[in-house]
C-alpha cells in the first residue's frame, strides 16, 4: 500500500500541509488547478501588518518541495470510497489511492459587480482590492492614475445579506488599512477615506497600523455605508455615503475607489461535498466535526481540512492549521495502519 | 286539472324559510344603507348620478349578468371552475325565476307571498299535461339538475380542488361550514321534497324517476311534510348564516358593481366603497394561488385573510397582512370580483401613526430660492470636493435645515436651469430623462438609457443627475399620503419648469407614480420601454436581432399596474429571439424585491425570488430581461443565467 495522501489546493495551506507530510514520510500528492502554486498568496503584494511581501513568505514556501508530486491545471473529477481508503481520480488521466484527503480550497473573492450600485466595470476608477495588490505588483492599471482623492469601501459582499454573504471575511479590515497606508506612500498628497462598518482589528499590531493610518498617514476614516456611487460629466466619481457618527448624509468626488471584496467558499465546494459526502455550511464553507477542539477534523473518517477551506483565516492561521492537518493526518494512518 | 291543494296558502313548514327570508333582506337593507350613509357627500352624487345614466344602467345589469351569475372570469380560469360556479349560480336564479314566472302564470294573487313561488308544487296542484304544465315542469328539473351538478362538483372540489384549478383552497370559519352544508342540502332536499309531487301531479326527467326510485318513501303521504319541512329548514339555515359568512357576497355584488361603475375609489379600509368591497369577497381563494408569498405553505397572508381580518377589525394581524405585501397585485388581477386588494391595503397603512414622520416642505423653500442665482452654487460645486449635500430628500431631512437651505435649494434648481439652457437646442420634442433613485443604484440602466438616446439623436437632458427628489412612490406605498405628495408636487416644479415635453422614466415604479399621481399637462410621460420601441418602430434607433434567446419579465407596476405589455415585448424581439415564460403578463410572478413589501422577511423575499426565476427559465433562455431596475438586481443576486436590462439587450444589439 503507499503512503500517498492527496491535498486538494496549492494555496499556502496545500503547501505547507504537503511539505510537513513529506517531513513525516508520506508522498503527498497536491493538486492545484491553477497553473502555478500559492493561490492568493501568489498574487498579493505584502501582507500586514509587518508588511512582509508574499513574494518572500511564498518562496520559502516552495523552496523544498522535493518528494511532493505536484499537479498543475488539474482538478479533481471523482472521488469514489473503498472500504477503507479512497480513489481520487484527476483530469490529468492520473488517479491514485489513498486513505487520507485533505481539503485545502481555501476562498474565492466576492464578485463586486455584484453590488452593482458601487460600479465595478461599470465606471472606469473603480478597482477591488485584488486589482490594487496586483498595480502594486507592477501591473499596469489604467483606472489608476494621480488619483487625488481615493476612498475604499470596506465589507464589499461580506457581512450583506442581500449579496448572500453574512459572515465578516476577517482580514479586509486590515487588508483596507495597510492598503491606504501603501497608496498614501504611493500619492502622498491625496486624500484617502476609509467607509467603514466597524473596524475589527483583532490581531497583534493591527490596532497599531490603524492608528498609524490615522496619524502618520491622515487617513480620513469614515463611519457609515456607501449608499451609491455615479460618475460627473468630467469621468470623476461622486460617492454618496451616511455618515453615521456625524449623522449626516456625505457626497464626494474622487478619483478611485478601491472595493474591498470579501471572502466566500468557492463553487467548486459544492461538487466536492457531493463527492465526499462532507456537506458545507450556510456559507459554502466546510464545517470541522468540531470546530473548537480540532478544526482539521470531518465527519468523515480520512477526510480532513485545513486553512480557508473552513472560513476566512490570516495567513498565519492559514499555515499553522496545514500543520497541524499534517499532525492529524499523520495520527489517524498510524491509527487505522497503512 | 289546476287548484290550490292547501287551503289559505299557508302551512307551517314555510316559517322557517320565511323567516330568514325576511332576516337576509332586513340585514341587507341596513347594510345598505349603512354602506351609503359612509360614502362621503360627493361619492353619494356620483353614485345616484350614475345609476340614472341609461349607459351605467345598460353596464352595470351586463356586468350583474355576466359576473355574478355566469362568473365569466371563472371560466376564463378554468372552465370547471367556471361551470361550477355558473351552474349553481345561474340554475339557482333560474329556479326562482321559474318559480315565479309558474306563480304569475297560474295564480298571480298569490305573488306577494314571498314563499309562495319557493313552495309553488307543495301548495299548487298543476297538471303536467298541458305543453305549458310540462314545459315548466320539464326548465324546473332541467336547472335543478344544472344546480346538482354544480353541487356535485363543488364535493368534489372539497377533495380534489386541483382538478378545478386550484392548488389551494380557502380555510373556512366554523359558520361557512353550517352555510356550505346547508347549501348543499338545499337541492337534494328539494327534489326529494318535490318527487312527492310528482307521484300526486307529474313531474319531468328528474322528479319522476326520484319519486319511484324511493317508492316505498314516497308512497307514505306523512313523509310529504317532512320533507317539505326538511328543505324549507335547509333554506332556513342557508339565510340566517349568511350575512356572517362568504355568501354574503351574492347580495353585495350587486351593490358593489354600481358602485364600481360610478367611479368609486377606496378612501378608508373598512368604510363604504371599501366595505361593499369587503362582503363582495367570495372566499374562492383563487388569491392564494395567485399570492407570491404563498409558496412552500398555505399563505395566511392572502387577500382573502386581510378581507377576513378587516371584517373582524383584528387591529393586529390586519395590519400584519397589510404591512407584508409586496403590492404586486397579481391577486386582484385574477380575482373574479376584482377586489382592490392593494387599495385597500394602502387604506389601512395610510391610517398607521408614525412617531416621526418626513416633513418635505423644505423643498418648496429650495425651489423658490434657487430661482434667484445659480451661480453660487456653481462657486461651492467647483471649490469643494467634499460636500455634505442631500441628494436624497429622506436623508436631508436629518439634517439640519437651517443654514444649509440656501445652498442645496440652489443645487437643486440649477437642473432646472440648465435644462432651460438647453431647450434652446432641442428639436420638437424634448425629453426629460428622470432615472429614480433604484437606477441610480443600477449604474448600467442609466448608462445603456444615455447611449440609446445618443444613438438615435435624441436631444434630452437629465432631470435627476447628481441632485435628485424621490418620484415619492415609496412614501406612497407606505401610506404616507402627505409626504408623498409634498415630492409631487416638487418634482412637477421642475418637470414643468424645464419645458419639457416627454418625461422619460427608466424603472417602473417611478413610471407608475407619475402616471397615476402626477398631473403633468402637456408632458407625456413615457416608460422607456414605450420610448425606444417607438424609435425603433420609427427607424431613429437602429437594432440587429441577435441569436439569443431572451425571456422577459414583466415587473409588477409596468404590467398589471400601467398596462405595459407589448412594447418591450416588440422591441426584444427585433433585437433576439423571445421565449416564453411559464407565467407571464398579467400572471407574471414578482422578483420579490418589491418596494411595497413593509415587512416581508430577507429570507421570505429570497424563496420568492426563487420561484420566479425557476418560473422564467423554463423555456431555457439565455438571458432574463427585466425592465425595472429593482427586478434587475433582485434576481441578479440569484440568477444562475444572466440578467439584463432591457436598454442593455438593446444597446448590446444595436446597428
Amino acid at each position: 500500500m503507499t503512503k500517498n495522501v492527496v491535498v486538494i489546493g496549492g494555496g499556502a495551506s496545500g503547501i505547507e500541509a504537503s511539505r510537513r507530510l513529506r517531513d513525516l514520510g508520506y508522498s503527498p500528492v497536491l493538486v492545484e488547478k491553477e497553473d502555478h502554486l500559492g493561490g492568493h498568496l501568489a498574487s498579493w503584494n505584502r501582507l500586514f501588518p509587518q508588511m512582509i511581501p508574499a513574494k518572500d513568505i511564498l518562496k520559502s514556501l516552495t523552496s523544498d518541495m522535493k518528494g511532493i508530486e505536484v499537479f498543475l491545471n488539474t482538478e479533481v473529477i471523482s472521488i469514489n470510497r473503498l472500504k477503507d481508503s479512497y480513489v481520487v481520480k484527476f483530469s490529468n488521466g492520473l488517479s491514485a489511492q489513498v486513505k487520507a484527503i485533505l481539503i485545502t480550497t481555501g476562498f474565492t473573492l466576492f464578485p463586486a459587480q455584484k453590488k452593482q450600485e458601487y460600479g465595478y466595470g461599470i465606471y472606469d476608477r473603480v478597482i477591488t482590492n485584488a486589482d490594487l495588490e496586483a498595480w502594486f505588483n507592477g501591473n499596469k492599471d489604467k483606472r489608476v492614475t494621480d488619483p487625488q482623492v481615493i476612498g475604499f469601501v470596506h465589507c464589499v459582499g461580506s457581512r450583506d445579506e442581500k449579496a448572500g454573504n453574512r459572515q465578516c471575511s476577517k482580514v479586509c479590515c486590515a487588508t483596507a488599512v495597510k492598503q491606504a497606508i501603501e497608496i498614501k506612500e504611493k500619492f502622498p498628497d491625496a486624500v484617502v477615506y476609509c467607509f467603514y462598518m466597524d473596524l475589527r482589528m483583532f490581531g497583534r499590531g493591527y490596532e497599531d497600523m490603524y492608528l498609524k493610518a490615522q496619524k502618520d498617514y491622515g487617513i480620513r476614516f469614515l463611519r457609515g455605508r456607501v449608499s451609491e456611487v455615479s460618475e460627473d460629466i468630467n469621468g470623476r466619481l461622486v460617492v454618496k455615503a451616511d455618515d453615521t457618527l456625524l449623522g449626516k448624509p456625505v457626497k464626494i468626488s474622487m478619483d478611485l475607489l478601491v472595493l474591498m471584496s470579501g471572502m466566500i467558499a468557492p463553487e467548486s465546494n459544492m461538487e466536492l461535498s457531493k463527492m465526499l459526502k462532507v456537506l458545507p455550511g450556510e456559507d459554502g464553507f466546510f464545517s470541522p466535526a468540531n470546530a473548537i477542539s480540532n478544526p482539521t477534523l470531518s465527519n468523515r473518517d480520512g477526510v480532513f481540512f485545513a486553512g480557508a477551506a473552513t472560513g476566512p483565516k490570516t495567513m498565519p492561521e492559514t499555515l499553522s492549521e496545514g500543520r497541524a492537518a499534517a499532525l492529524e493526518i499523520d495520527s489517524y494512518l498510524k491509527r487505522v495502519g497503512d | 286539472m289546476m287548484h290550490e291543494r292547501v287551503f289559505g296558502s299557508f302551512d307551517l313548514f314555510v316559517l322557517p324559510f320565511l323567516v330568514g327570508m325576511v332576516f337576509v333582506l332586513l340585514f341587507c337593507l341596513f347594510g345598505l344603507l349603512r354602506i351609503l350613509y359612509q360614502l362621503s357627500r360627493e361619492e353619494r352624487l356620483k353614485f345616484y348620478a350614475s345609476l340614472l345614466n341609461p349607459a351605467n344602467i345598460i353596464k352595470n345589469l351586463k356586468d350583474i349578468f355576466f359576473d355574478c351569475l355566469i362568473h365569466v372570469k371563472l371560466w376564463r380560469r378554468n372552465p370547471l371552475l367556471g361551470y361550477m360556479h355558473s351552474s349553481i349560480a345561474f340554475g339557482w336564479f333560474m329556479l326562482i325565476v321559474l318559480g315565479h314566472l309558474e306563480t304569475w302564470f297560474y295564480i298571480p294573487e298569490r305573488m306577494e307571498l314571498i314563499y309562495y313561488p319557493i313552495f309553488f308544487r307543495y301548495f299548487m296542484q298543476v297538471s303536467g299535461t298541458t305543453v305549458g304544465g310540462a314545459l315548466f315542469f320539464f326548465l324546473m328539473d332541467f336547472f335543478l339538475l344544472v344546480v346538482l351538478s354544480g353541487i356535485g362538483l363543488a364535493v368534489f372540489k372539497r377533495f380534489r380542488s386541483r382538478a378545478l384549478g386550484m392548488k389551494r383552497t380557502t380555510r373556512l370559519t366554523l359558520l361557512d361550514y353550517v352555510a356550505l352544508y346547508s347549501l348543499w342540502l338545499i337541492f337534494p332536499l328539494r327534489w326529494i321534497a318535490e318527487g312527492f309531487t310528482a307521484g300526486v301531479a307529474g313531474g319531468s326527467f328528474m322528479t319522476v324517476p326520484i319519486n319511484m326510485l324511493l317508492s316505498s318513501f314516497m308512497k307514505n303521504p306523512e313523509n310529504i311534510t317532512i320533507a317539505w319541512w326538511a328543505y324549507s329548514m335547509a333554506l332556513s339555515i342557508f339565510m340566517f348564516s349568511l350575512p356572517f359568512t362568504r355568501y354574503m357576497h351574492i347580495p353585495t355584488e350587486i351593490l358593489l358593481i354600481p358602485m364600481r361603475n360610478a367611479g368609486l375609489k377606496v378612501r378608508r379600509h373598512n368604510k363604504g366603497y371599501a366595505l361593499a368591497q369587503l362582503y363582495s369577497c367570495p372566499s374562492c381563494g383563487v388569491c392564494i394561488d395567485a399570492c407570491p408569498m404563498g409558496l412552500h405553505r398555505r399563505s395566511a397572508d392572502a387577500t382573502v385573510y386581510m378581507v377576513r381580518q378587516f371584517k373582524r377589525a383584528n387591529q393586529a394581524r390586519s395590519l400584519e397582512i397589510a404591512e407584508k405585501c409586496l403590492m404586486c397585485q397579481k391577486c386582484s388581477s385574477l380575482c373574479p370580483i376584482s377586489i382592490d386588494a392593494t387599495e385597500l391595503r394602502l387604506a389601512f397603512r395610510s391610517r398607521q401613526k408614525y412617531n416621526i414622520l418626513p416633513d418635505f416642505q423644505y423643498l418648496k423653500r429650495y425651489l423658490a430660492l434657487s430661482a434667484e442665482d445659480d451661480s453660487a452654487y456653481a462657486q461651492a460645486q467647483n471649490g469643494q470636493t467634499e460636500e455634505n449635500s442631500s441628494g436624497n430628500p429622506v436623508m436631508a431631512v436629518v439634517s439640519s435645515i437651517g443654514s444649509k437651505v440656501k445652498s442645496i435649494g440652489q443645487k437643486i434648481m440649477s437642473l432646472g436651469s440648465s435644462s432651460k439652457e438647453q431647450q434652446e437646442n432641442i428639436g420638437s420634442e424634448k425629453v426629460l430623462y428622470y432615472a429614480g433613485c433604484m437606477t441610480s443604484l443600477t449604474p448600467v440602466v442609466r448608462e445603456s438609457v444615455e447611449k440609446l438616446l445618443k444613438a438615435s439623436g435624441v436631444e434630452w437632458s437629465n432631470m435627476d443627475s447628481g441632485r435628485s427628489i424621490c418620484c415619492g412612490r415609496p412614501l406612497f406605498l407606505s401610506g404616507k399620503m402627505e409626504q408623498a405628495r409634498q415630492l409631487v408636487e416638487a418634482n412637477s416644479e421642475i418637470i414643468h419648469n424645464s419645458g419639457a415635453s416627454i418625461l422619460l422614466v427608466s424603472c417602473a415604479i417611478c413610471y407608475r407614480m407619475f402616471k397615476e399621481k402626477y398631473s403633468l399637462e402637456g408632458v407625456r410621460v413615457m416608460h422607456y420601454t414605450e420610448y425606444f420601441n417607438e424609435l425603433i418602430k420609427e427607424g431613429r434607433l437602429k437594432v440587429k436581432r441577435s441569436a439569443l434567446k431572451y425571456v422577459y419579465h414583466d415587473p409588477c407596476d409596468l404590467g398589471r399596474g400601467c398596462g405595459i405589455y407589448e412594447e418591450p415585448r416588440e422591441a426584444i424581439e427585433r433585437a433576439g429571439h423571445l421565449v416564453k415564460a411559464g407565467k407571464e403578463r398579467k400572471e407574471s410572478i414578482c422578483c420579490g424585491g418589491s418596494v411595497g413589501s413593509l415587512a416581508l422577511s430577507y429570507e421570505e423575499r429570497v424563496h420568492i425570488t426563487e420561484h420566479s426565476l425557476e418560473n422564467l427559465t423554463v423555456n431555457a433562455p439565455d438571458c432574463i430581461v427585466t425592465a425595472c431596475p429593482l427586478c434587475l438586481t433582485t434576481y441578479a443576486k440569484q440568477s444562475e443565467i444572466k440578467v439584463e436590462d432591457f436598454a442593455q439587450v438593446l444597446v448590446e444589439n444595436l446597428k
